[in-house]
């Protein structure tokens, strides 16, 4: 009610919990959102990789993953790492930390987004570059890095980002589990003290601010992606050099 | 640029809108002339909305095949209902002047607060905190903290919970009950405590081991009871439950006050209560 | 001159289709191949198997006395051959400059400042000095063409592969290409070039052979060639292209 939403005390009764609970939340939040995006990153390459290498096997096994990770929530994916796989390593209470539970959640459920973004960056680069490649000598990891993976980068590094975007969003799923972080904290104060409007404004506030610069990061990596480029001047002045 | 950043402010000022109006079909209460009209409003309407727990055996269970709600705070709610619209509360139920909405304790506040639901009839505890967002009406039962354990947990009193991790449910008193009782009786342990939003989250949790004891209300817990874990016996933070309802309706609130206090003083809540086997502390 | 690629009894199938029968070829060094024939006669797959960016179903290539395998085909690219592509295959992420310098730097450890100097000679000698800090889609496609064979030049191979370099151009930018490559020709390099340009074949060739079905069905110098071939298949093939 926007009675309830003007109410100073209820304002004030925000700004004494900041300390003790968004501010923890939003570090937990932010930790695990970096932690996630490196092993995203990290899955999503390897795995992306894999799925355009000429090995059945291997494509298989990215195939599988991929299509897992994608088409279950990952809401069930961290209730399976909490609840389920401590029974499958043997039930003995073993209980994970929960930045490496919130780690794990986001990092494997967007590695699998980031390694199809990734397989279809490389794929988007001609067959003839690799060829070009081959044909002067460079080995698959060469051609990958120096002619492959530069022209695959300026196609993916938007949707990355809009990868990196999201990732921050869904760490929100930990709260399910008690995984300490910002939705967590917010569902934890809004519905003991009643004040909704209040913890959730200033929750959406915080991941606002976490977003809108990643946000603006891919918008910017799309208008660069299109722009022709120019050589840096030490070039022409290296090519000046030679001629004289 | 400019642009932009204003477009950034409205849409900002948005989301506080949607987030505060959510739910809009609000009716506030009052007609133009500041006198209250919520019981009439519910008259007029045909039906009362009431939101009532879904998982809470003899409390308000829903039937999983038939979808009826059945519990002691759902006849709680056909009385209530059969109060405001001149009925007796069999006839309330026959004619189905009751509707039944499933809550929970995050959703509790805001269905009523926004007008959403009439009244909630949910376990829900009465505070002091509370009591300045909402109206209660006087208990119709008083509870007490549970705790429930894993058998093979080797956890046997409430000492024995030192540096253990004691899951608790969103909004609940638990926590602050269980640190209450700890220091009245002098009891030197430190657990620690999470909060899930639901009960089902907080029996898989202890079943998986990733807390070691689930602290909620008893009448909550005994639905989770099975044959590997157990209580431990203890009893502390009574609380007593009460029909909540939104703070402006104060015609509502007082219908409900006074049927309850009825209820209290004729031993119909206690023969209610006893018609769905719960224990009287 | 000795022999600088024997190809042995190569067969290649594509599942059900043999681009390939039974091949026996060698090139000398410093000879100057022209391979033509009509599509889907083995041309390209042929040229193809030289640098191993096709493996043959039997048979062996041998360059400079060592087989080609899938083992150690990247050394003996680095050592002896170059290949211009019908679609340039220029790397777009890159400048012109870039494009010849990659492989001498990273392949060859060659100093920046000298493979710089060597691009600049090879640009000079495509006459594209001056586009040396252009990207590649900056320029026409005869240019890139002639970017293509400098970055091909500017390793200094012994041995460079042309699968049909003038096919996708416009036709006005091919002569700059050919006139390129009939420079080039005057050098001691061995170039095989799949082509369609019988000018081209006529004013460059050592030696032509002409393919057919996955065969070499004529084989000789560019005069028995053009003007009294023996078989009928290259008669027709000829009369159709030249008129």
């Amino acid at each position: 009610m926007l009675k309830g939403l003007f109410d100073l005390k209820r304002w004030t009764a925000l700004i004494e919990v900041i300390p003790e609970n968004y501010i923890p939340g939003f570090l937990m939040t932010l930790r695990t959102a970096l932690a996630g995006l490196l092993l995203a990153l990290i899955l999503g390459v390897i795995f992306g990789l894999m799925s355009t290498s000429h090995n059945k096997i291997l494509r298989a096994i990215s195939r599988v993953y991929v299509e897992f990770f994608q088409n279950t929530p990952l809401a069930l994916q961290v209730v399976f790492y909490y609840s389920c796989l401590p029974i499958l390593l043997g039930g003995t209470g073993f209980r994970m930390p929960k930045f490496i539970l919130g780690m794990m959640g986001v990092g494997i459920y967007h590695g699998a987004y980031i390694s199809e973004v990734i397989r279809t960056g490389i794929e988007a680069v001609p067959r003839g570059q690799s060829e070009a490649a081959q044909s002067q000598g460079f080995s698959y990891l060469q051609t990958m890095a120096w002619i492959i993976f530069p022209q695959t980068l300026k196609i993916i590094l938007p949707p990355l980002a809009n990868q990196a975007l999201n990732l921050v969003k869904n760490t929100s799923a930990l709260a399910l589990v008690a995984g300490m972080d910002l939705m967590y904290y917010t569902d934890s104060w809004a519905t003991s003290r009643g004040y909704f409007a209040q913890a959730y404004f200033f929750s959406a506030l915080l991941y606002f601010i976490m977003c809108y610069p990643l946000a603006r990061l891919a918008r910017y990596l799309e208008i660069k992606a299109i722009r022709q480029p120019v050589a840096k001047a030490s070039l022409r002045k290296e090519i000046e050099e030679a001629v004289s | 640029m400019k642009i932009k950043r204003l477009s950034a402010l409205v849409l900002a000022g948005m989301m506080v809108f949607s987030l505060s109006a959510c739910g809009g079909s609000g009716d506030s209460g009052t007609s133009a002339s500041g006198e209250d009209t919520s019981v009439q409003d519910i008259v007029d309407r045909g039906v009362m909305k009431v939101g009532v727990k879904a998982d809470v055996p003899k409390f308000s269970l829903q039937d999983t095949a038939t979808g009826e709600y059945v519990g002691f705070e759902d006849d709680l709610a056909y009385e209530i209902a059969g109060e405001i619209f001149g009925v007796t509360a069999d006839e309330a139920k026959e004619q189905g002047l009751v509707e039944f909405q499933a809550v929970n304790a995050k959703t509790r506040g805001p269905l009523v607060e926004n007008g959403e639901l009439d009244c909630v009839i949910a376990t829900f505890t009465i505070t002091d905190e509370r009591k300045e967002t909402y109206n209660f009406s006087p208990a119709y039962y008083t509870d007490a903290v549970g705790i429930l354990v894993n058998a093979d947990s080797g956890i046997a009193s409430i000492e024995d919970l030192d540096g253990k991790i004691i899951g608790v449910a969103q909004s609940s008193t638990s926590q602050e009950e269980f640190n209450k009782y700890i220091e009245e009786n002098g009891i030197d342990v430190a657990p620690s405590f999470q909060e899930f939003a639901t009960y089902p989250e907080l029996a898989q949790a202890l079943a998986a081991k990733q807390i070691d004891a689930f602290s909620v209300d008893r009448a909550i817990l005994e639905g989770y009871r099975n044959d590997s874990n157990m209580f431990l016996d203890v009893r502390y933070g009574f609380q007593d439950y009460g029909v909540c309802s939104a703070k402006e309706k104060t015609g509502l609130a007082e219908l409900i006050s006074t049927k309850i206090q009825t209820m209290l003083d004729n031993g119909e809540i206690t023969a209610l209560l006893e018609k769905h086997d719960i224990s009287v502390e | 001159m000795a022999d600088f690629v024997k190809i042995e009894h190569l067969s290649k199938n594509f599942g059900d289709f043999e681009a390939l029968k039974d091949i026996d070829l060698t090139v000398k060094e410093g000879e100057k191949l022209v391979i033509i024939g009509p599509s889907g006669s083995g041309k390209s797959t042929l040229i193809r198997c030289m640098n191993y960016l096709e493996e043959p179903t039997s048979g062996t290539v041998t360059i400079e006395g060592e087989v080609l395998s899938r083992k150690n085909r990247r050394e003996l690219a680095k050592k002896y051959s170059a290949m211009v592509f019908q679609q340039f295959n220029l790397y777009p992420h890159l400048t012109v400059l870039e494009n010849l310098i990659l492989a001498p730097m990273k392949l060859q450890h060659v100093s920046r400042k000298d493979a710089v100097a060597e691009a600049m000679k090879c640009l000079k000698r495509v006459g594209l000095e001056e586009k040396a800090y252009m990207y590649p889609n900056q320029l026409s496609g005869g240019q890139q063409q002639r970017v293509a064979i400098a970055r091909a030049l500017c390793t200094r191979q012994k041995l460079i592969l042309f699968d049909e370099p003038t096919s996708a151009l416009d036709p006005e930018m091919v002569q700059e290409v050919l006139n390129v490559m009939i420079e080039l020709a005057k050098d001691n390099i061995t170039m095989v070039v799949v082509t369609h340009e019988m000018g081209f074949a006529r004013q460059v060739a050592d030696r032509v052979i002409f393919l057919h079905r996955g065969q070499i069905i004529e084989e000789g110098t560019p005069e028995h060639f053009f003007t009294n071939p023996e078989n009928d298949r290259t008669k027709e093939f000829l009369s159709k292209i030249i008129h």
